[in-house]
């Protein structure tokens, strides 16, 4: 393992920045990875975690899909983002929810304009040192400042952060990066303290134990949801800021001539989300929650033997209702009303 | 019929982006009724025609440029091989837009996606289609295609209908399917006018009154969700099993190979899983939102 000095780490980011597009935290406003201004590091004294998750990076929520242009006939011309970025600061939560939204777009037929990102990609995890209160990740199995889903993981031991290549892709980053010094069995045992000191400060639980067994029976438990969703103003924003939701919707733009096709970023919590010309079958409020929390604790979990959330906290913590999910799976009803 | 490895279908794929479009001809338009279109089309690539296939009961997006995409089953049979079909109604953007397009015009096409009807399962039985309106165009691609391969099949029926004489689609096919001593053709319309010669009444009612046996059956039924909600209990009335009712399912599939998520009924997804379902598979879904 390696190390290197908190003061050192704009000089090690600046090195990086060579080669690749260095994204890091920012505040301005909201915070979120930016592209890195070459020099500020201070985020190691503030930075919690970011409002807008890195899957902002892979699955923008926005972005074209080719352009259409017209001469004789139609031709579709694809821009493909080759941008080798690097995002510094990934939290573990985080790093795992792009390991399940690539589950989605790799199944079956791939998704290349979001596999393409990730090829390019190269995440530099950054252990938690202060999770919010909000936060549950531990109940999800992710541990808070540990991670195998990022590529090189730092960790925070005081005056240095202990540097641990993760897979192939971080080894290559390290063996080109200088400035790094070998960490010693003392700083270890100092990491793994702190990571085990950290790990204690996530104090929200859920129980996911046989969660699908225990959703499955208030599914058609109407009067239940009805009571769940009353709150929820369908603004969207737990699905926007989600670091696991992945659901778009694809739009052409046309104007003078010129004309695209785009994808966005689109939400279940939304009436419009699934609606036909001539019915919708999730209209109303209730049947969306619904749809929300079981796509991440029953449905995905069907499908592809995990559940769809991390535990980030975010739709607590960024909700204007102080809607609660935890709070949800903690109060399913026993069994099914007749 | 519902099949969730998806590496098991034929993939028709664009050199990697799958949601690159193919460029497609319309060769001539057909109207059916005041609303609904037909459209004979071919890809315009020819090495890309020559390779393309499908199966009845299969699905593609298409689009009008500049405009969108939606969802519409491939209408045509796949043993007939000089275009391929699709017809639509006007009631949403897309479908105005492509209301507007005429012959020599270019549309988008990506497909084939979705599940088939389970021809295997169909063959040596007797046959009931039952579709109401526009429901007839996934239906129809099957039954070209059974007519095509008739030594397979035993006895045939089909029942159509519609809310009136000038609504029914495909008026071309109704003709030479009662021509055919082969099939059992039953058209009706819910409303007569003073010149229609043909039955009157409800779909689900003109099928208990032909009453097919239930025996050695496959019922395929497709329709309005109104219509399909009545059918089910004549069929079952008329002793046929949840496994012997085939449908195909009906949502806002955007993305049409199970990324974009709005068309999940439990863990299914419509547009990759489905779209062809049997009433027990329906039954046995994880939501009922169907």
């Amino acid at each position: 393992m390696k190390k290197i000095k908190k003061s050192d780490l704009n000089k090690l980011l600046s090195q990086w920045q060579q080669k690749y597009s260095v994204f890091a935290p920012s505040n301005h406003g909201v915070v979120k990875m930016t592209a890195w201004d070459g020099k500020d590091t201070t985020f190691l004294d503030w930075y919690r975690n970011t409002v807008v998750p890195p899957k902002n990076n892979f699955l923008p929520g926005m972005e074209k899909m080719f352009d259409i242009k017209k001469d004789a006939g139609y031709k579709l011309e694809v821009t493909a983002d080759d941008t080798k970025q690097l995002i510094f600061g990934v939290r573990p939560c985080d790093a795992r929810a792009l390991a399940l939204i690539d589950v989605n777009f790799k199944d079956g037929y791939e998704d290349t304009y979001y596999l393409n990102r990730r090829k390019n990609g190269l995440l530099v995890g950054l252990g938690c040192t202060s999770p919010c209160a909000s936060c549950f990740c531990t109940s999800l199995n992710i541990h808070p400042a540990e991670s195998q889903d990022v590529d090189v993981m730092f960790n925070d031991i005081g005056e240095e952060l202990l540097i641990a290549e993760v897979t192939d892709k971080g080894k290559e980053l390290l063996a080109a990066s200088s400035g790094l010094s070998d960490a010693t069995a003392a700083d270890e045992a100092k990491a793994k303290e702190a990571k085990e000191a950290t790990f204690k400060k996530v104090t929200r639980k859920i129980n996911t134990g046989e969660i699908k067994e225990r959703l499955m029976p208030s599914f058609e438990n109407e009067e239940y949801w009805k009571n769940v969703a009353a709150k929820c103003v369908s603004c969207g924003i737990c699905t926007f800021l989600c670091p696991t939701c992945y659901c778009f919707d694809i739009n052409d733009e046309q104007s003078k001539g010129e004309a695209a096709r785009f994808r966005n970023w689109d939400c279940c919590s939304f009436a419009v989300y699934t609606k036909m010309p001539m019915e919708n079958p999730r209209e109303e409020k209730w049947r969306r929650v619904r749809q929300k929390v079981n796509h991440k604790y029953n449905f995905f979990p069907m499908i592809y033997e995990q559940i769809a959330c991390t535990g980030c906290g975010r739709c607590i913590r960024q909700c204007p209702v102080n809607w609660d999910i935890t709070q949800v799976l903690s109060t399913l009803p026993e069994k099914a009303k007749a | 019929m519902v099949v969730r490895d998806i590496s098991q279908r034929k993939r028709f794929l664009n050199s990697g982006n799958v949601y690159l479009p193919h460029i497609a001809v319309i060769e001539k338009i057909i109207e059916e009724t005041p609303t609904i279109r037909t459209f004979h089309f071919n890809i315009k690539d020819d090495k890309v025609r020559e390779q393309f296939t499908f199966e009845s009961g299969q699905f593609a997006e298409y689009s009008v440029f500049g405009v969108g995409e939606a969802p519409f089953c491939i209408s045509s049979s796949p043993t007939r091989k000089d275009h391929l079909e699709v017809a639509f109604q006007k009631v949403g953007r897309v479908t105005n837009a492509m209301n507007r397009l005429a012959v020599g015009d270019e549309i988008g096409f990506r497909g084939p996606y979705g599940n088939t009807f389970p021809m295997d399962y169909l063959k040596g039985k007797n046959l009931v289609f039952v579709a109401g309106g526009i429901g007839m165009a996934p239906l129809r691609s099957l039954i070209w295609n059974v007519i095509d391969n008739r030594a397979k099949y035993e006895k045939v029926t089909i029942i159509y209908g519609a809310r009136s004489p000038d609504l029914l689609c495909f008026k071309y096919d109704l003709t030479d399917w009662q021509k055919d001593s082969s099939l059992n053709t039953v058209v009706t319309v819910d409303r007569g006018t003073p010149d229609w010669k043909g039955n009157v009444g409800f779909v689900p009612a003109v099928l208990e009154k032909t009453a097919p046996s239930a025996n050695n059956t496959v019922a395929v039924v497709c329709g309005p969700p109104i219509m399909i909600r009545f059918t089910f209990p004549v069929l079952d009335k008329l002793g046929f099993k949840p496994e012997q009712m085939i449908t195909t399912l009906e949502k806002r599939m955007k993305c049409g190979i199970g990324k974009c998520g709005r068309c999940n009924i439990g863990d299914v997804f419509v547009c990759r899983d489905g779209p062809v379902f049997s009433y027990a598979e329906i039954k046995g879904l994880a939501s009922s939102e169907y």
